[in-house]
């Protein structure tokens, strides 16, 4: 069952096209990863979900309802550009924004002692948020994301500003989430992160949705056309190869597509040659690399998307 | 537009607002501000008549130096037949701000002349010295001639003019002055009103940019919700400001009479059988009765200074969601700023002559009218369809303003990192 569905979604900003003929859709308890560069239309996908911003053609329905203040309420949403107001008083700022959601005040009143017990943060309930300390008001804003109990979360670059930490929290509790049912939706530009949490995800380049479906599947569709090589020695031989792309090179591992159909034996050959191999290994592409052959290399800057 | 989550924004806005110390600080200090600025002002008056200067007077007709000392002890004295370098002396050294040598032609050939001064006189300080030297010149003239004592009383007639106002309820007091400053006041109350208010909010937009908190709110309310939760937040605020300083206001005028009744009456048992009359005479109590400001023209203020705010603030709130910071929103001011000014400065204009035609067009155009009419209905009586075409137009002025506000606002408030220019705000006004 989809919770989310985009069919053939425009939007542009005066010339340019922010958002060009995007449909994908997102199943429920799961975890669907949005990627791509920056500038790429992730995050105006995001605020068009979140009724933010309308799109200006095609539809957008959240559990079968077209985005609408009613919508709003089923999702909870954590933006890229996050904050809180400075002097007002954790509690008083996590009633107002659950009761933005049309949670009742009692029942907000519960729902968050329940969350500020959860994150051991009761004691601060009457501080002002501009006191606490980073990691701190990263947990609240947590919680005011889902105090309202949402069936489906939204995340916009949630890992950027987050210490490690924190980082390793929010990949369990997102986890945690979609163990329980919920559904999970994040924008990142870091493949390495989807690559660990997503089950689905959608590709995105300039606007438009290049590629989506089943993480599992995409990657097994590419078949093993990859080497995974770690050496000791010189490594500038990797520089002599034909026909191969070198991902996520090092000075001793180089991640290796291999094209047009080369031996990679001749690799392996070329590679003992010049250094001593530890691991030579067959593997299905990265993300990353399954990106930049889905786009192709001229269409994208290396330096946004690993 | 969901009225519960405009209430709730309010709500908060409101709260957060009333419960600061600054606003406590405020409403405390603003009356005691305007009160000393009043003070300081009537001392500077008194304190200007207060310091008199000496002249020296070397009088060869024998006649005019007398009739100057009478008319001003404290100004002129006689220095006999000193000389003239020893008068120039003194006044170099200060103990003497001038002289003046007054020779028989002044009274016969009707010559000017010179008064000599060690500067920082001032122009009101020569000219009554002037008129000063006239009157004594015309008396001693009039004397030499032998005119008549009824002659003589036509020159001293000194025409007064008693002012009645004419209302439904038949004569009154006239209370010109008090009328007109009171209309002055509160146009310049409105001036800061909208202007120290607006601002407020206009702060409060860009903090909710600059904390980030906007998307988060972005997400579960609509643009227009939250800048109309806003609006009235601020004005909620101002209101309850306004109020405690109206109810204060009232309280203190109603409690001044009796009490400075009570204070006149203890002075009078005081004095001596004949003073009392005197002072019971030069006591009017109606003077106090006209401190007292009818309730119509709150009613008007509070009408008045809601129409205003609400054109300026919504103008003031798409300001800040067009900026990043505090200092880029000084390049949209002047836009906002200028006919607030423009009101400002022709508000003395309105207070001088409250029913010349440039007063009554400011105080019907909606920019301006919510400071010049205030001042015009305080000070004069305005004709009732002046006063509704004003707030018709100001209505108007309010939707057309606030049309083009959220369409700024509504694209503005999602804009990080970028500082938008005129051209921008019309871009983001045709594509919404």
């Amino acid at each position: 069952m989809s919770v989310i569905e985009l069919r053939n979604v425009f939007k542009a900003f005066g010339k340019t096209k922010a958002v060009n003929d995007v449909s994908f859709e997102v199943t429920k308890g799961r975890i669907f990863g949005l990627l791509g560069p920056n500038g790429a239309g992730k995050t105006t996908t995001i605020r068009m979900i979140n009724y933010i911003l309308t799109p200006d053609s095609g539809q957008i329905t959240i559990n079968g309802i077209e985005a609408s203040p009613e919508t709003q309420k089923m999702i909870g949403y954590m933006p890229e550009e996050r904050g809180l107001y400075k002097k007002m008083k954790v509690f008083d700022q996590l009633m107002y924004l659950t009761q933005l959601k049309g949670v009742d005040a009692s029942e907000a009143k519960k729902a968050i002692n329940y969350w500020l017990e959860r994150f051991e943060a009761s004691d601060w309930k009457k501080k002002e948020v501009g006191e606490l300390s980073k990691g701190m008001s990263q947990k609240i804003q947590f919680i005011a994301t889902i105090a309202h109990d949402p069936d489906i979360y939204i995340f916009d670059e949630p890992f950027s500003g987050l210490d490690p930490i924190n980082s390793e929290t929010l990949k369990e509790i997102i986890i945690e989430l979609r163990d329980s049912g919920k559904t999970i939706l994040f924008s990142t530009h870091r493949m390495e992160q989807v690559e660990q949490m997503c089950d689905d995800i959608c590709l995105f380049n300039q606007g438009q949705a290049v590629l989506t479906g089943n993480l599992r599947h995409i990657k097994s569709s590419f078949g093993e056309n990859s080497i995974n090589l770690e050496f000791e020695g010189d490594g500038s031989f990797l520089d002599k190869l034909e026909g191969v792309r070198i991902n996520n090179r090092s000075t001793n591992f180089a991640e290796i597509r291999v094209l047009n159909g080369q031996n990679m034996q001749d690799i392996l050959k070329l590679a003992m040659e010049h250094a001593a191999i530890h691991k030579f290994e067959r593997i299905e592409p990265s993300l990353t690399e399954i990106f930049i052959s889905t786009v192709g290399e001229d269409n994208i800057k290396r330096s946004e998307i690993q | 537009m969901s009225l519960h989550k405009i209430w709730l924004v309010l709500k908060r806005e409101y709260l957060t607002r009333v419960k600061s110390k600054s606003f406590i600080i405020i409403t405390a200090l603003t009356p005691l501000a305007f009160v000393a600025f009043i003070g300081i002002i009537v001392f500077i008056n008194i304190s200007e008549t207060e310091v008199e200067k000496r002249i020296g007077i070397l009088d060869e007709t024998n006649v005019l130096v007398e009739r100057l000392i009478e008319l001003n002890e404290a100004r002129y004295f006689d220095v006999g037949s000193d000389p003239i370098d020893s008068l120039r002396a003194r006044v170099l050294d200060g103990s003497l701000d001038g002289y003046i040598i007054l020779t028989d032609s002044v009274i016969t050939h009707t010559k000017s002349p010179t008064l000599v001064h060690g500067g920082s006189g001032g122009l009101s300080f020569i000219s009554a010295v002037r008129s000063d030297l006239r009157e004594v010149v015309r008396e001693e003239k009039l004397s030499r001639q032998n005119v008549s004592d009824e002659i003589r009383d036509i020159f001293e007639t000194r025409t007064g003019l008693e002012a009645v106002k004419l209302t439904e309820e038949g004569e009154s007091e006239d209370n010109t002055l008090f009328a007109s400053a009171l209309g002055f006041i509160l146009g310049l109350m409105i001036f800061f009103g909208i202007f120290f208010y607006g601002a407020l909010l206009m702060r409060s937009v860009i903090e909710e940019k600059t904390n980030r908190v906007l998307e988060v709110i972005a997400s579960s309310v609509k643009p227009l919700e939250l800048m109309y939760g806003k609006l009235f937040g601020v004005l909620s605020m101002a209101l309850t400001q306004f109020g405690i300083w109206i109810f204060f206001y009232i309280g203190l005028s109603i409690a001044a009479a009796p009490v400075a009744g009570m204070i006149m009456e203890a002075q009078m048992s005081s004095l001596p059988e004949g003073a009392t009359e005197a002072a019971a005479a030069s006591f009017d109590a109606s003077t106090l009765e006209n401190m007292i400001i009818e309730p119509s023209i709150f009613i008007y203020f509070i009408l008045f200074f809601f129409l205003g705010f609400m054109i300026y603030s919504a103008l003031f709130a798409a300001i800040g969601a067009a900026v990043e910071n505090e200092q880029d929103s000084q390049q949209f001011m002047p836009i906002v700023g200028l006919p607030i000014f423009v009101a400002y400065f022709l508000n003395t204009k309105v207070m001088q002559a409250p029913d010349s035609s440039l007063s009554t067009f400011i105080s019907i155009f909606p920019l301006t009218s919510p400071i010049n009419m205030i001042s015009r209905i305080a000070s004069t009586s305005v004709p009732a369809w002046q006063i509704l075409l004003s707030i018709l137009l100001m209505v108007a002025t309010f939707f057309g303003i606030m049309w083009l506000a959220a369409k700024i606002y509504r694209v503005g408030i999602l804009m990080y990192g970028k500082k938008a220019t005129f051209k921008d705000l019309a871009k983001w006004i045709a594509q919404s």
